[in-house]
C-alpha cells in the first residue's frame, strides 16, 4: 500500500524481433490467454500487441455482469468455469477483482418466456449450476424496487434467479491480468498496431506492426469487434460476423438500492448497481452494423422509458453518462474459437457479441492450452468456425437472430 | 443576511419570499434564489461531505460543475442545489453524512487518506478471501451519494418536444443572442437554448462596459429584449443541451416554470446548422485545500453578489490568472467586500485599467503569485500565497478565497459531435482541430474576452450558420469576419497547471476526492495517459460530469510525464448535464397494435398479453388450463380472433418466381380454389415461417405468414430477389384485414346462417378456398384449414367489417353455445394435432427436416434457387440433429413441464409443449430430441427443474394424438 509505486505491468519493453506467440488485442481475452500461456503452459515469450491502451475496447465498455445460466450444454460449463475462476484469479493475481456475486434476476413477462426460462434453469441445474424459477412476488422480495403491478407494458410473471452470478469490476480484471501476465514475462506493447500477418506454406510466419516486424509461428487474434476485420484484411478469411454498436449508461451514484443484477428481455433492459453506487444499465443494440462507438439519441430515451416502467423509483434519478462499444455478432450468438484451420498457427477468439466479459477467464485458460499444445481442448470444440459452412448452428438462442432492435 | 437588493443586475425578487425546510428549521429565501443561494443567505456554508474523505464542501462554481452542493430535495437525491430554483415549501437534506454536514462523524476519514492511495481498493480487502464480502458491504454503504427509496414516486409531468430548426444556437449569452439575431434576420427559423433561467451569460452580472459605454448587464438585457421580440427565434430558457448526434441532432431538456404545465420537457431538435456559444467555465486552481468551503471561483463569488445580492464573504483574498478575476475584485470591493490581497498568476499582461482600479482602491496586488494553501478546518480562515516558483510565502487572513486559474471553454458540444480536439497553445484551451460539419463556434469559447468582439463573433457565427442552412449571406459573412479580425483576438491563457505544492490535499476532482498526489500515484503505476488515469484514480466520473477536472487532468498528466506530445482532453459523454430518467422517459410511449375487435374481446373477458407488436387475448377465464375453451371447440364451436396473422398479396408477371424462391414447395402447384401449405427457410435451412398460399388469378396470389414474421416478410422477399430484376408487387394486408377462426363440429351450422353459398363438404371441402360476400356487402375470403383439428373456417374480412362479421357469427352461434377461445386454448388444440408453432416446436437452429416438414420441400425445383435448399441437401445426411417427435408420459397424471430436458448423461433434447389432453386423458406433447432417440417407442429420461435427481419418463409415440386420420377436420 505504501512505498514506491512501480508500473503495474512493468516498464515499457522494447519490441523484440521474435516471440513464441503474438496476441493481437490487449483486451480481456488476449490478456487472459497471455496470462495462462505464461502461467500454466510455460510459454512466457509472448507479446501482446495493442493498438491503443489495454482495456479501452469492450473490456472497459461492458457492464461487468457475469453469469452461467446460458441455454445449452456447450456453453454452460464454460461460463460456469469462468464464474468459478473469479475468486481464484483474485488470489492468484493478488489483485482485488471485486467479484460481487449478488445473483442475477432475469425477469419474465409471459407464459412463453417462463417456459423458455425453464429450459435454461433445467440446463443449469443439470450441470450443477444454481438457478431457479421464481414468481413475481418472490422477485419483488429480492428486488423491492420492482414494479409487479399489472398496469405496465410488460407485467412481470416471474423470473429466473441465478444466485452465483453477479458483477466483477471489469477494469480490475484488465489490470490484474496485465499485472499477472507481465510478472511472468509477457510483453505488453501498447500503442502498437498490427498491420499485417505473414504466412508461408500455409502457416503463420510473423506479424508486422507499426513498431517493426515480429517473427512468430503462433498468432492469436482476439481484438474484440475488430477481429473479423483484421482476419479478413490480413488473411483474406471472411468470418460470419456482423459488428454492431451496443450502448450502456450509468446514473449518478446512490446508496444501495439494487442488490442484484436485474434484467428483462422484453424491455430490452438490465440494471445493476456498481460498487460505486451507480446504476449501470443497457441492453439491445442499434440495428445497423457499424464500427463506431457513437451514441444515438433514442437509446438513452428507450432505456429511460423501460426503467420508468419496471423500476419506477429510478425516475427520480439522473443519468450521468452513456457510452458505446462494439458487439461482434455471429449468426448463432455463440463465439468462434478455433485454431490451425485454415492457416497453421492462426488462432482466433472472437464473435463474442456481448458475452466476452463473462467468459474471458475460462477462455483464456483453454485458448492458452490450445495454443501451447496445438490440440483443441474438448470444451472449446463446439465453437469451431466450420459449423457455419456445415449449417450446424449452436442453439444458444431460441429465436432467430436477425440484428433488428429486437435483439 | 442582508441582501444587496438595489442592484440592477439582480435576478431575484427580494419582495417575494419562499421558504424551505433544512435540518428541521425553516429558512426564508426569495423568488429567483436557487436552493443553495437561499441556504447561503441563511448562513449555511457547508452543503455536504465528499465521497471518500468526508471533507466539508461548499459553494464553488454555482454552475453545478461538481457534486459539492448535491443535496436531497423533496426526496430526490443528488439535486444540484446551486442551480435548482427554490420553490416555496421545499424540504432539503444533506447527503453522505453521519450526523450533519456541519458535524460529520466520518470527518476523520480525511486523516486516513494515506491509507487510500490511487486504486487502493484493488490491492486490499481480498486477503483472506473471507473478508471481501463483508468489506464489500461496507464499501457499498460508504459509496454512492444520495438515497432513493424503493417506493419513491416521482411527482410532476414530463413532456416531450421534437423540433426542427434551421439554426440552433446553444448558449444564450451575448454571443449566442447575437448569433440567433443575425441568423433570424435572414429569415431562418432559429432555436436558442440557454441553460440558466435567464439569458445573459457572462454579460448578465457585469458592470464593465462595451466600447460605447453600455454596462454589460444592460447590453445583455437589450439583446435579450430583441431576442424575445424576434418571432422566428424560439427561445428555451432554463434548458440544458445534453446530447449532439449525427447530422446535428441536438437533445436538451427544459425545466418548466410554474405556469408551463410541465415539470421538465425533453427536447429533440433536428437542425440544419448549429452555433456553439456555450462560453467558458473556470479552470480550477490546484493548491492545498482548494475545495475548502470559502474557496470559490470568480464567477461564483461575482454572481452571488450581483445576481443574488449576497456578499460572498467579509474579507477576501483573490488568487486568479485572468482579467475577469481582477474585474470581479474591483466590483466586489465596490459592493462592500474587504479584499486583503489580489494575487495574479501572471507576471504581466494584465489589463492596465483594472490594475489602476485596484491601486485606486488600495488593494494590494501581487503579480506572479498564487495561492498554495487554504487554512481552516471547516471554513477558510487564512490563505497562504506564494510566488509561482515557490520561493516566497505570505499569509493573509480571510474568510473567502476567490481562486481561479483562468478560463476553460465548454467544448462538450464539439466533442459530442465527434470533433477531434486539439490543444491551442495561445489560449491553453482544448478546441476542435477541425469543426464538425455545419457547427460554428461563437464568443468566449474561441478565447476572446473583449465584449464587442464577443458580440461580433456571435454575429459572424449566426451568419455562417444561416448560410450553411441555405441563406446567401456570404458577403455579410466576409464583412463581419473582417470586422472581427480588427478587434482584440483570443487572449493568452494562464499556463500555470498547479501551484507549487506536493498535492496531497490538492483536489483535481472533487466528486471522487482525487488529489494531485493520487494522480501521480496512478501515473507511476503505468496509467500514464488521461484516459487511463481517469479510470484508475477515479477522476471526472462523478455527478459533476468532469467539469472540475476536465481541463486540469490532461494538463497535469502532460506536465508530470514531461510528455512532448500536446495534451489530449479526456472524452466527454452525453448527457452533458445529468438528466432525470423521468425526463428522458417523457410520455413513456407504449406502442402496440390492437386487432379490429380488441374492445369486444376485452369486454368478453379476454386476458391480454403483449406478443411481439400485438396485444392478443390469451385466456377468456381465469383457468390457465383453458379446459372449457378447449372442450367447447372439440365438442361444439369456438371463435378465435386471428387478425394478427400476416396477410399479403403478391402479383405481377414474376410473382410466382418470387414465391418459388422463398417457399420450399413447388408453388406452381398452388391452385385457384385450393390452399397450399408451405414453409420458408433461411440460408441455413432453418424454418422461419409457415403459412398458406392461394392463387386468386393469373399472376395473383394471396398468402399468410405467422404473426411474428409479418413485419419482416416484405423485406425478406425483396432481399432474396434483389438481383433478379423481377417484376412483381407485394402488398402487406396484415392490418387491412381481420381474421376469424371459426372451429368445431358445429362451425358449418353457424356459418350457414350467415352466408348464402353452399358450405357442404363437397362444395367447400377441406383445403378449399372460396370468396364470397356476407350480406352482399362484406367481401370475405374463406379458407378451410384444420390447425386445431376440427372443422374450421378461417374468414378473412376487411378490418372495418371485422366487428360486424364477428357479431353476426356470435349471434348465429348463440343456439350452439359458441364462445371465444384464446391463444393458449389454440396452443393445446393444435398440439394434440401435432401441428407445430414455429418458435415453440422449433428454435433458431431447427431446420425443415427436423420438424418433420421435409415433405414440403420440392427438391426438383432447382431453377428457383430456393432459399435454404443448399443447406437442406447437406442436412439430409446429417445425424445427431434435434428432431421433433411426439411423446407420451409413462404416467399420464404427470405431464412434464414445457422446457424440461431430455437427458442421459448429457442433454439430448427438450420438451417443447406438453399437456394432459382433456380429450384423451393422456399426457402427450412434442419434444425436440437427438435423432438417435427419435425412434418410436424409445424411452426418454426427463430432467425437470427442481427435480432433485428424480427423473420422470416418457416414450416416443406417433403423432397426431388426436383424430389421426383427420376425419374431423376434413368432415
Amino acid at each position: 500500500m505504501l512505498g514506491k509505486r512501480k508500473p503495474l505491468w512493468g516498464k515499457k519493453k522494447r519490441l523484440k524481433s521474435s516471440y513464441d506467440a503474438v496476441i493481437i488485442g490487449g483486451g480481456l481475452h488476449g490478456l487472459a490467454t497471455a496470462y495462462y500461456l505464461a502461467k500454466e503452459q510455460g510459454l512466457t515469450d509472448v507479446a501482446i500487441i495493442e493498438k491503443r491502451y489495454i482495456g479501452l475496447g469492450g473490456a472497459g465498455r461492458n457492464t461487468a455482469i457475469v453469469r452461467a445460466n446460458q441455454r445449452t450444454q456447450e456453453n454452460v460449463p464454460l461460463y460456469k468455469e469462468a464464474l468459478d475462476l473469479w475468486p481464484v484469479l483474485t488470489k492468484e493475481l493478488d489483485f482485488n477483482l471485486m467479484f460481487n456475486n449478488c445473483g442475477n434476476v432475469n425477469l419474465m413477462h409471459s407464459e412463453a418466456a417462463m417456459k423458455a426460462a425453464r429450459m435454461n434453469v433445467a440446463t443449469a441445474q443439470f450441470h450443477g449450476v444454481e438457478s431457479h424459477l421464481i414468481d413475481a412476488k418472490e422477485a419483488k422480495a429480492l428486488v423491492p424496487a420492482l414494479n409487479i403491478s399489472e398496469d405496465i407494458t410488460y407485467p412481470i410473471h416471474g423470473a429466473m434467479y441465478h444466485p452465483p452470478g453477479g458483477i466483477v469490476r471489469h477494469d480490475a480484471v484488465v489490470w490484474g491480468l496485465a499485472k499477472g501476465a507481465a510478472k511472468q514475462g509477457v510483453h505488453i506493447h501498447q500503442q502498437t498496431e498490427a498491420t499485417a500477418i505473414h504466412t508461408g506454406g500455409g502457416r503463420i510466419t510473423g506479424v508486422e506492426t507499426t513498431r517493426g516486424r515480429i517473427s512468430t509461428n503462433r498468432v492469436l487474434v482476439s481484438a474484440g469487434g475488430y477481429s473479423a476485420g483484421i482476419i479478413n484484411r490480413m488473411l483474406g478469411l471472411r468470418l460470419p460476423i456482423s459488428v454492431l454498436t451496443i450502448q450502456a449508461m450509468v446514473t449518478q451514484p446512490l446508496k444501495p438500492i439494487l442488490d442484484h443484477v436485474v434484467s428483462s428481455g422484453a424491455y430490452h433492459c438490465y440494471a445493476n448497481q456498481t460498487l460505486k453506487g451507480e446504476i449501470a444499465t443497457g441492453a439491445h443494440m442499434d440495428p445497423w452494423p457499424n464500427y463506431t462507438t457513437q451514441n444515438t439519441a433514442h437509446y438513452i430515451k428507450h432505456q429511460a422509458e423501460a426503467l420508468s416502467d419496471w423500476l419506477p423509483c429510478l425516475r427520480g434519478v439522473k443519468f450521468m453518462r452513456i457510452w458505446g462499444g462494439l458487439a461482434d455478432m455471429t449468426p448463432d450468438m455463440a463465439p468462434i474459437m478455433d485454431g490451425n484451420d485454415p492457416v497453421g498457427g492462426l488462432y482466433m477468439d472472437c464473435g463474442w457479441g456481448y458475452f466476452g466479459f463473462k467468459s474471458c477467464s475460462a477462455v483464456g485458460k483453454y485458448m492458452a492450452q490450445y495454443m501451447a499444445t496445438g490440440n483443441c481442448p474438448d470444451i472449446l470444440k463446439p465453437f469451431h468456425l466450420r459449423r457455419y459452412e456445415n449449417h450446424r448452428l449452436m442453439g444458444e438462442t431460441a429465436a432467430l437472430v436477425n440484428y433488428t432492435p429486437d435483439n | 443576511m442582508n441582501r444587496l437588493n438595489q442592484l440592477p443586475t439582480l435576478r431575484i425578487d427580494p419582495a417575494v419570499n419562499h421558504s424551505l425546510t433544512y435540518r428541521g428549521r425553516t429558512y426564508q429565501g426569495v423568488a429567483g434564489d436557487t436552493v443553495a443561494t437561499a441556504l447561503f443567505a441563511n448562513g449555511v456554508r457547508i452543503f455536504g461531505r465528499s465521497l471518500k474523505y468526508h471533507r466539508p464542501r461548499g459553494l464553488y462554481s454555482l454552475d453545478g460543475e461538481c457534486s459539492n452542493t448535491c443535496m436531497e430535495v423533496d426526496g430526490i437525491p443528488n439535486v444540484r442545489a446551486e442551480n435548482t430554483l427554490l420553490e416555496n415549501g421545499m424540504t432539503v437534506k444533506e447527503q453522505n453524512v453521519k450526523g450533519s454536514a456541519e458535524r460529520d462523524w466520518l470527518g476523520f476519514m480525511d486523516k486516513l487518506d494515506w491509507m487510500m492511495p490511487a486504486g487502493f481498493y484493488y490491492k486490499i480487502m481480498h486477503k483472506p478471501a473471507a473478508i471481501w464480502p463483508m468489506a464489500m458491504k461496507q464499501i457499498r454503504k460508504a459509496a454512492g451519494l444520495g438515497i432513493i427509496s424503493a417506493d419513491h414516486k416521482m411527482k410532476g409531468r414530463y413532456d416531450e418536444q421534437f423540433l426542427k430548426a434551421e439554426v440552433t444556437v446553444i448558449g444564450g449569452g451575448a454571443a449566442g443572442m447575437a448569433a440567433a439575431l443575425a441568423a433570424a434576420q435572414s429569415g431562418r427559423r432559429v432555436i436558442l437554448l440557454e441553460s440558466r433561467p435567464h439569458l445573459g451569460g457572462c454579460f448578465d452580472y457585469r458592470v464593465s462596459t462595451t466600447s460605447d459605454g453600455t454596462p454589460l448587464h444592460e447590453r445583455a438585457r437589450q439583446l435579450a429584449e430583441k431576442v424575445k421580440q424576434t418571432t422566428n427565434i424560439r427561445l428555451f430558457e432554463h434548458t440544458s443541451m445534453v446530447g449532439a448526434y449525427n447530422n446535428n441532432l441536438i437533445t436538451a431538456f427544459q425545466v418548466g416554470k410554474a405556469d408551463d404545465g410541465f415539470t421538465e420537457c425533453y427536447i429533440e431538435i433536428r437542425s440544419d446548422s448549429v452555433v456553439v456559444a456555450t462560453g467558458c467555465i473556470e479552470r480550477p486552481l490546484l493548491f492545498d485545500n482548494n475545495e475548502r468551503p470559502g474557496v470559490m471561483q470568480v464567477g461564483c463569488a461575482h454572481r452571488l453578489a450581483r445576481t443574488y445580492g449576497l456578499l460572498p464573504g467579509n474579507a477576501a483574498v483573490f488568487s486568479v490568472g485572468h482579467n475577469p478575476g481582477l474585474e470581479a475584485a474591483v466590483d466586489l470591493f465596490d459592493l462592500g467586500l474587504k479584499i486583503n490581497c489580489v494575487a495574479d498568476i501572471r507576471e504581466d499582461g494584465q489589463d492596465p485599467a483594472l490594475l489602476l482600479a485596484l491601486t485606486e482602491r488600495k488593494i494590494p496586488v501581487l503579480k506572479g503569485w498564487v495561492a498554495t494553501k487554504a487554512h481552516g478546518s471547516k471554513m477558510v480562515q487564512k490563505a497562504t500565497l506564494c510566488t509561482i516558483d515557490g520561493m516566497v510565502k505570505r499569509q493573509f487572513s480571510c474568510d473567502l478565497l476567490v481562486a481561479s486559474a483562468g478560463l476553460t471553454p465548454v467544448s462538450g458540444p464539439f466533442i459530442l459531435a465527434q470533433a477531434i480536439m486539439g490543444y491551442d497553445d495561445h489560449t491553453g484551451y482544448f478546441l476542435p482541430d477541425q469543426l464538425p460539419e455545419k457547427m460554428f463556434p461563437a464568443g468566449r469559447i474561441t478565447g476572446i474576452n473583449d465584449p464587442d468582439a464577443i458580440e461580433t463573433s456571435g454575429r459572424l457565427a449566426g451568419l455562417e450558420a444561416a448560410s450553411a442552412a441555405g441563406a446567401d449571406l456570404w458577403t455579410k459573412v466576409a464583412e463581419t469576419r473582417n470586422a472581427l479580425a480588427a478587434m482584440p483576438g483570443p487572449e493568452r491563457g494562464c499556463k500555470l497547471v498547479i501551484a507549487p505544492v506536493k498535492g496531497r490535499k490538492s483536489f483535481i476532482c472533487f466528486d471522487e476526492d482525487a488529489t494531485v498526489k493520487s494522480v501521480k500515484q496512478a501515473i507511476d503505476q503505468g496509467f500514464d495517459v488521461p484516459e487511463l488515469v481517469k479510470r484508475f484514480a477515479g477522476v471526472g466520473l462523478g455527478p459533476g460530469q468532469g467539469g472540475i477536472p476536465g481541463h486540469n487532468l490532461p494538463l497535469f498528466v502532460a506536465k508530470y510525464t514531461a510528455s512532448k506530445e500536446t495534451p489530449k482532453p479526456t472524452t466527454v459523454r452525453p448527457p452533458l448535464v445529468p438528466a432525470f430518467i423521468a425526463t428522458y422517459a417523457g410520455y413513456n410511449h407504449h406502442m402496440f397494435k390492437r386487432t379490429p375487435i380488441h374492445h369486444s374481446q376485452k369486454a368478453d373477458g379476454g386476458i391480454f398479453r403483449n406478443i411481439g407488436v400485438w396485444q392478443r387475448a390469451r385466456y377468456f377465464t381465469a383457468d390457465v388450463d383453458c379446459k372449457e375453451e378447449i372442450l367447447n371447440v372439440r365438442n361444439n364451436v369456438g371463435m378465435l380472433d386471428a387478425s394478427t396473422l400476416g396477410k399479403f398479396r403478391i402479383h405481377g408477371p414474376d410473382a410466382l418466381k418470387a414465391l418459388q424462391r422463398v417457399y420450399v414447395s413447388d408453388m406452381g402447384k398452388a391452385g385457384k380454389d385450393r390452399i397450399k401449405y408451405s414453409a420458408m427457410c433461411n440460408d441455413d435451412g432453418c424454418v422461419i415461417d409457415d403459412g398458406v398460399v392461394v392463387k386468386r388469378g393469373e399472376n395473383d396470389y394471396y398468402f399468410t405468414t405467422s404473426t411474428g414474421r409479418a413485419g419482416q416478410t416484405a423485406e425478406w422477399i425483396r432481399y432474396h430477389t434483389r438481383y433478379d430484376n423481377w417484376d412483381f408487387h407485394l402488398v402487406n394486408l396484415t392490418d387491412a384485414m381481420g381474421v376469424i377462426n371459426l372451429s368445431g363440429p358445429n362451425a358449418r351450422k353457424v356459418l350457414t346462417k350467415v352466408v348464402d353459398i353452399d358450405l357442404s363438404n363437397e362444395a367447400f371441402p377441406f383445403s378449399g378456398y372460396r370468396e364470397f360476400y356476407i350480406q352482399d356487402t362484406i367481401f370475405t375470403r374463406a379458407l378451410r384449414l384444420g390447425f386445431v383439428g376440427e372443422l374450421s373456417y378461417e374468414l378473412h374480412v376487411p378490418s372495418s367489417y371485422m366487428q360486424a362479421v364477428w357479431d353476426l357469427l356470435t349471434e348465429a352461434g348463440k343456439a350452439f353455445g359458441i364462445r371465444n377461445f384464446g391463444v393458449e386454448a389454440q396452443n393445446v388444440l393444435r398440439m394434440e394435432k401435432g401441428h407445430i408453432i414455429l418458435g415453440q416446436e422449433s428454435e433458431q437452429r431447427t431446420n425443415l427436416l427436423d420438424v418433420g416438414l421435409g415433405f414440403l420441400w420440392d427438391r426438383s425445383k432447382t431453377v428457383a434457387r430456393t432459399v435454404g435448399a443448399v443447406a437442406l441437401r447437406q442436412a439430409a445426411n446429417d445425424t445427431g440433429r434435434l428432431t421433433l417427435v411426439g411423446i407420451r408420459m409413462e404416467d399420464d397424471a404427470r405431464p412434464a413441464r414445457d422446457g424440461s430436458l431430455i437427458v442421459d448423461n448429457k442433454v439430448r433434447g427438450y420438451v417443447a409443449t406438453m399437456r394432459r389432453s382433456f380429450t384423451s386423458g393422456e399426457a402427450v406433447g412434442m419434444a425436440l430430441v437427438e435423432s438417435q432417440l427419435a425412434g418410436a417407442g424409445t424411452r426418454l429420461e426427463i430432467f425437470e427443474d427442481e427435480c432433485n435427481g428424480v427423473r420422470i419418463y416418457a416414450r416416443v409415440v406417433p403423432m397426431p394424438f388426436y383424430d389421426p386420420e383427420g376425419e374431423r377436420m376434413k368432415s
